[in-house]
């Protein structure tokens, strides 16, 4: 069967994220005023014609199977393929002791979910991944190419945590990969990777008799000579959600128009779970500007360059400036923010003032009173 | 499969008071409060009130309403046992005909019903923004054993004669129904909503339809001669917020409600959610020079200018030093930079071009005030105006109310 299999990978721990990415594996972090990061990968898969994903889950994924659902809003419900979730149940022996230490031992603990891809081509993503990839433009790429494995790159060498860096060639081909480095060289990888289903299976077996456990070190490190990878730029808007500080001047791009024409294309669209609310409701006193809003928040006081997750309430006198506040969280009146990240359920009391700057933005964890 | 209590919803009215809004689309399917449809409001309250099985009784333009529809999901109405089913006229051995009235809707899908085998069957309308708890008014028809209980309100003495009123004992059984009566003999009016006992109403909506010159309507002809058997009838009086949206000013009136809670229509109330298909779009934005007060904004949408007193759906655009004050926009309306558009309800996907005037306030308008009406996808150029009170087709004609 032609077309493309989708495999996002979610279960890496990101210590920078803090109390953000301590309750939550990161692809469920939110993000950009309604969705999860996941949402992102999801939405470029199924905008792509794929039918058929697995998320390979390991640890603190209760979030995130919240959030997924039976995979319906992203028409992922389906009689054959669809979702399929892909917990550490079937781990050698040690299950959910230890997070996969690697791309490669994930895969080889899911070997036989890997045999059962009715997909020729499989596209593997990173959960914290915030872009609106163009996916099927990347496969016909990688069709035309002739190339063994493609990588998306940004065209940039942004530092985010734990990176991988691609020196390109002549004609894209991958000429040298950095993993983690110190400092970033070369084009920034986006985790994102076309491979058919064949060449994955005889990767992660060799791999596998070799005791070997990733993929970017003893695929697209020790195999660049013999493997054809190619390379495909992307110059949009990428995004890796993997500190506190990266989460928070990320979020903040989105209040640029251009950014958000690109993250948000109409021929794209980003689906998301729903949240049910009613509209958002700004009120006589309330004063809004250059922000961003989900549905339901109940708006009486000063919002400013802000982002608001569905349901946020400000109460009259608040002000809340270049923040980020997570769904149903309530800044009662008078208190003022600047420079916060409040996570769910926050409650901000009456006249509280809480400052953080732009270079080190405040997390309030989910369900704290201030 | 047996269900107790299943539902039927009268949605397939044309809505001619709705004019333009209702030139390509059902009466249930106008957009509401936003992120809604009137339809959302029933078919929500089944959902909060346990009942899993609604026929819709549709007739009228219904593909935007069909597919509105869909599977039911959004409202959790695409269960294996129950669900939503669209009931449209159908041709049978011999022959079919159009719905003729609200009880030979009910009578052609004697068939969709039985399939049920219910106690109770709840007859709704589709043009109401009302919460209501059905289980409640089923416990109240059982309590009084009756064999049809029909909600009301009370209503000023003034307006009662606009409404179906209804006269009660002491034990709040009807004893006397009278259809828009000069004297009023009591202010409770029928809210068209009715729980039967379905043994009953099967019987009468046969003999309704042997019957010559009935015109198979449930407040004119199955409901009288309920009464005229003595049969049980009783009363359920409800007390929240209620109201008919069938006319462009009541449909106004009540998207005005909604941003105030105290009018008793709180749609952020998480007990008694109302349930919508969503859109895919980003969040809204507010920009740097918007001046956004009293308003309802939804997603998708990006506001430069100044929104007052307005409901606003989904994706809806409003350029830098354009106004909006008083008005209702339906999803993906474009007002362009220094367009004003004040006391007007714009059909989805309206264009108002850079520097129009659109409608105006009753104060500034001498004689002839009323809201301005815009059809769904209207566009008028640079510069045009639409004055107080008129109303244009989708080709931007004026056409009378």
């Amino acid at each position: 069967m032609n077309g493309l299999h989708g495999i996002i990978f979610t279960y890496e721990r990101r210590g920078n994220l803090q109390e953000l990415g301590s309750i939550r594996s990161s692809a469920s972090i939110p993000f950009g005023g309604r969705f999860r990061a996941v949402d992102f990968a999801l939405s470029g898969l199924v905008n792509a014609g794929a039918t058929d994903v697995g998320i390979i889950l390991h640890g603190h994924y209760q979030s995130l199977l919240d959030h997924l659902g039976t995979g319906k809003d992203w028409d992922l419900s389906r009689k054959r393929g669809g979702l399929r979730l892909l917990p550490p149940f079937n781990y050698k022996g040690e299950w959910g002791a230890m997070p996969y230490r690697g791309h490669i031992e994930a895969l080889t603990a899911v070997r036989t979910y890997l045999e059962e891809i009715r997909q020729d081509y499989v596209v593997m993503m990173d959960g914290d991944l915030v872009a609106n990839l163009p996916l099927s433009d990347v496969y016909e790429n990688h069709l035309k190419s002739g190339a063994d494995i493609t990588v998306v790159c940004a065209n940039d060498s942004f530092m985010t945590e734990d990176g991988t860096y691609f020196q390109v060639g002549e004609g894209g081909r991958v000429a040298e990969v950095f993993v983690s480095p110190h400092t970033p060289r070369g084009l920034r990888g986006l985790g994102t990777y076309v491979v058919s289903k064949k060449l994955l299976l005889e990767l992660v077996d060799d791999c596998a008799a070799k005791d070997q456990l990733s993929w970017r070190g003893d695929v697209l490190q020790a195999r660049k000579d013999q493997l054809n990878i190619q390379s495909y730029i992307w110059k949009g808007y990428a995004a890796q959600i993997r500190s506190v500080q990266e989460y928070y001047d990320r979020s903040m791009q989105l209040l640029d128009p251009a950014i958000r024409a690109d993250l948000f294309c109409a021929q794209r669209p980003v689906r998301a779970k729903n949240a049910d609310l009613s509209s958002t409701y700004i009120g006589s006193g309330g004063k809004c500007v250059n922000s961003l809003f989900g549905d339901g928040c109940s708006i009486e006081g000063v919002v400013e360059n802000s982002i608001l997750f569905p349901g946020v309430t400000v109460e009259a006198g608040a002000v809340v400036r270049n923040c980020v506040i997570f769904k149903d969280s309530i800044v009662r009146k008078d208190a003022q923010l600047s420079y916060i990240i409040a996570d769910k359920d926050v409650e901000v009391l009456p006249g509280r003032t809480l400052m953080g700057h732009v270079t080190y933005p405040i997390v309030l964890a989910k369900g704290s009173k201030v | 499969m047996k269900k107790e209590c299943i539902a039927m919803l009268l949605a397939g009215g044309q809505g001619s008071r709705l004019y333009v809004l209702t030139g390509d689309m059902a009466k249930p399917a106008v957009p509401f409060g936003g992120k809604y449809r009137i339809i959302d409001f029933p078919l929500s309250n089944c959902t909060n009130s346990g009942i899993d099985t609604v026929g819709v009784l549709t007739q009228y333009r219904p593909l935007e309403l069909n597919s509105y529809i869909g599977s039911g999901q959004p409202w959790d109405l695409d269960g294996s046992t129950g669900g939503v089913h669209i009931l449209p006229p159908y041709q049978g051995a011999k022959g079919g005909t159009w719905y003729k009235g609200t009880a030979n809707a009910i009578y052609q899908n004697l068939g969709f019903i039985d399939m049920h085998d219910p106690e109770y069957v709840v007859i709704l309308s589709g043009d109401h923004i009302y919460k209501m708890d059905y289980s409640d008014m089923l416990a109240r028809h059982k309590a009084a054993n009756a064999a049809c209980t029909i909600s009301v309100m009370e209503v000023p003495w003034a307006e009662a004669p606009r409404f179906g009123i209804m006269s009660v004992d002491g034990d709040d059984m009807i004893t006397e129904f009278a259809e828009k009566p000069k004297e009023p003999k009591s202010n409770l009016a029928s809210m068209g909503i009715y729980v039967f006992s379905w043994k009953a109403l099967r019987q009468y909506l046969i003999d309704d339809e042997n019957t010559e010159g009935s015109e198979n309507d449930f407040g004119k002809n199955i409901i009288p001669s309920m009464l005229a058997n003595n049969e049980r009838m009783a009363a359920y009086r409800f007390a929240g917020y209620w109201k008919d949206v069938g006319t462009l000013e009541s449909l106004w009136d009540a998207n005005m409600d909604m941003l105030a809670p105290e009018s008793g229509l709180d749609l952020r109330d998480r007990s008694w959610p109302i349930y919508a298909r969503s859109v895919s779009a980003p969040p809204a934005f507010l920009g740097e020079n918007s001046a956004v007060a009293h308003s309802a904004v939804n997603r998708g949408s990006v506001l430069e200018g100044v929104v007052e007193n307005s409901v606003l759906s989904q994706n809806v655009t409003v350029g830098e030093g354009a106004a909006v004050r008083y008005s209702v926009l339906f999803p993906n309306v474009e007002v362009a930079p220094g367009a004003v558009v004040e006391y007007a309800i714009l059909g989805e996907g309206c264009k108002i071009g850079p520097g129009c005037r659109v409608g105006g306030t009753p104060e500034n308008t001498p004689e002839g005030w009323g809201l301005t009406v815009l059809a769904p996808g209207c566009q008028l150029p640079e510069g045009k105006d639409a004055k107080a009170g008129i109303m244009l087709n989708r080709n931007g004609e004026e056409v009378s109310k």
